[in-house]
């Protein structure tokens, strides 16, 4: 166990593609090093298997940069690296000091020479009367469920939303042998086609996307294009999905709406980077949404505009494995570099390649996210009673008072001052991204003008007896 | 209550535990809520302000819907905790 008050060379948050590949390549320098994560397992969203002591599942079969991702954890672990699953970290101070908290029990006071985030990305929703209704599930529960746990969610789904990775929850689902009564994509199938010729750039992408349709077209599951959820109903769960089809501009065509009856409904609508960290820390943050919306800014060597702090991965932007494994290795050579462990000449030709690879993943990043966009018509017609803050349940309508009320407010925080949107458990993680979205378009701001909600430590909820050994410090 | 565990996993050991008084059977290296959800438990609390039933959302410790009292531990998430033998398990469903 780790000592309060503690001081190591790196400090990496977050044990995804980037976070691992970089406590890899840094491992074999004689530096102390900490790799903080928040999950069970090492290795993120995307390096889920069925863990040993649950059981062998012959039936997977990793792709090849998936292979290269859990060799990275494997040999993580026998490594002179201090790892801590089940950690949070709470928050990060002047003085190269951060706070974390270990399994709900104790929490830690630490120093670092240089820091990296690498806090990943979580589901972007967009939300419909009865969202809150249990049986309607993430895309992500749905792909952690069965990949870490090997449940289903249930045996018969209706899936729904925007985005590749609504195929792939599809594949994984059906590969498991799960019944689906069909996709209802969001937007309309002509944004695939214009992306083509991107998707042959990338042919591993392009080869993942042929995968999952096959296994789609051939289990003739229906999929649905312009396809909208009306409403999810049901007395305590889920029991039936209305769902109408969209025009051309995002808004419901009337007569359109259609019932399936279901007790789970599955959404997704891609991606949004976990930037709360980085921004409690002061790193500058920019907005593109090709890359996934509010993004951390970083120059070519992963550096953030905080002296010590360098960010990689999907909080640089939403791109996938490959990025994140060809920024994690940068991270890493820029950490070395920093530490005078390496020199710069040395790794010139190193960084110059890996720039080059980084450029070719970028260019395949609004793939990822523009490519699915809402449309600002579909959410400024959320009907006035759906709820938007899960966590507080404050509905639309109590928004668009707030937003009335106070002649047109467009600032996030006086909105979570007028209403508590956002005041609840989950921090606005949820609904912050919804608000940002609907903010814009009703007040016809850009996202800059609009800005973000404030965060402070702890960054996520933390037990008062994990904070008992900070008494007398 | 059908079983939402997939057939091809060769499962090794096992457990036992109890939700809100109710045993329940689940193998060791389950999450919480992967083992609910397998023996069909979805209600998992109550919304303090709307009182209205929720279950899990985003299976990855995010939206906190899956909350409960975990071996005493309150507001613990139950997507981010494993299951072990003899684990007492009380949900937020007040109904």
């Amino acid at each position: 166990m780790i000592k309060n008050n503690s001081k190591y060379n790196i400090i990496i948050v977050g044990s995804g593609f980037s976070g691992i590949t970089a406590a890899e390549i840094l491992a074999d320098h004689n530096l102390s090093i900490l790799l903080i994560d928040e999950n069970i397992h090492f290795g993120g969203q995307l390096l889920r298997k069925i863990p040993e002591e649950l059981g062998e599942y012959p039936a997977y079969k990793p792709e090849k940069i998936k292979r290269a991702g859990f060799n990275f954890v494997d040999k993580v672990k026998n490594k002179k690296i201090t790892l801590m699953n089940k950690t949070i970290l709470l928050g990060v101070y002047e003085n190269n000091e951060i706070l974390i908290e270990y399994n709900r029990e104790q929490t830690f006071s630490l120093k670092y020479d240089v820091l990296l985030f690498a806090t990943g990305a979580r589901e972007r929703f967009l939300p419909f009367k009865g969202w809150t209704l249990p049986g309607v599930y993430s895309t992500g529960m749905l792909q952690v469920l069965i990949k870490s746990s090997g449940v289903l969610p249930a045996r018969k789904i209706l899936l729904a939303g925007s985005g590749l990775f609504l195929f792939a929850a599809a594949y994984e689902f059906l590969k498991n042998g799960g019944e689906l009564l069909g996709i209802m994509e969001q937007s309309p199938f002509w944004n695939k086609i214009k992306f083509f010729p991107q998707i042959f750039h990338q042919f591993s992408k392009f080869a993942e996307g042929g995968k999952y349709l096959s296994r789609i077209t051939f289990s003739r599951v229906p999929v649905k294009y312009r396809r909208h959820v009306i409403e999810a109903r049901g007395e305590k769960s889920l029991e039936e999905v209305v769902v109408g089809k969209l025009d051309t501009n995002g808004a419901l065509i009337k007569g359109t709406e259609k019932t399936y009856r279901t007790d789970a409904l599955v959404i997704g609508y891609g991606f949004v980077p976990n930037i709360e960290a980085p921004q409690l820390a002061g790193c500058a943050l920019e907005y593109d949404r090709e890359k996934g919306g509010w993004i951390v800014s970083v120059t070519d060597r992963m550096e953030t505009s905080v002296e010590g702090i360098l960010a990689a991965g999907e909080i640089t932007g939403v791109g996938g494995a490959q990025k994140s494994l060809t920024e994690g290795k940068i991270a890493a050579y820029t950490i070395l570099e920093k530490l005078g462990v390496e020199d710069e000449e040395k790794l010139l030709p190193l960084f110059k390649k890996l720039t080059k690879e980084r450029k070719h993943h970028l260019s395949f990043v609004q793939c990822f996210n523009s490519l699915y966009g809402i449309k600002p018509k579909t959410i400024l017609e959320i009907p006035d009673e759906t709820i938007i803050c899960r966590c507080e349940n404050i509905d639309m309508k109590c928004i668009k008072n707030a937003y009335q009320a106070a002649k047109s407010c467009c600032d996030p925080n006086s909105l979570k001052v007028a209403t508590r949107c956002a005041m609840g458990q989950c921090q606005g993680r949820i609904c912050g991204p919804v608000i940002y979205d609907l903010l814009h378009v009703l007040c016809d701001k850009s996202p800059e003008e609009i800005g973000l909600f404030s965060v402070r430590p702890p960054l996520k909820p933390v037990t008062l007896k994990a904070l008992e050994n900070l008494r007398d410090s | 209550m059908e079983d939402l565990r997939i057939d091809s996993i060769k499962r090794k050991q096992k457990i036992k535990f109890s939700v809100d008084g109710q045993e329940l059977e689940a193998f060791k290296g389950e999450t919480v809520l992967a083992a609910l959800i397998a023996s069909g438990v979805k209600i998992l609390k109550t919304n303090p302000v709307s009182q209205e039933p929720r279950g899990a959302f985003c299976g990855m410790g995010i939206c906190f819907e899956c909350t409960m009292t975990i071996d005493g531990v309150p507001n613990t998430r139950a997507c981010m905790t494993e299951v072990h033998e003899g684990m007492i398990v009380e949900t937020n469903d007040k109904k």
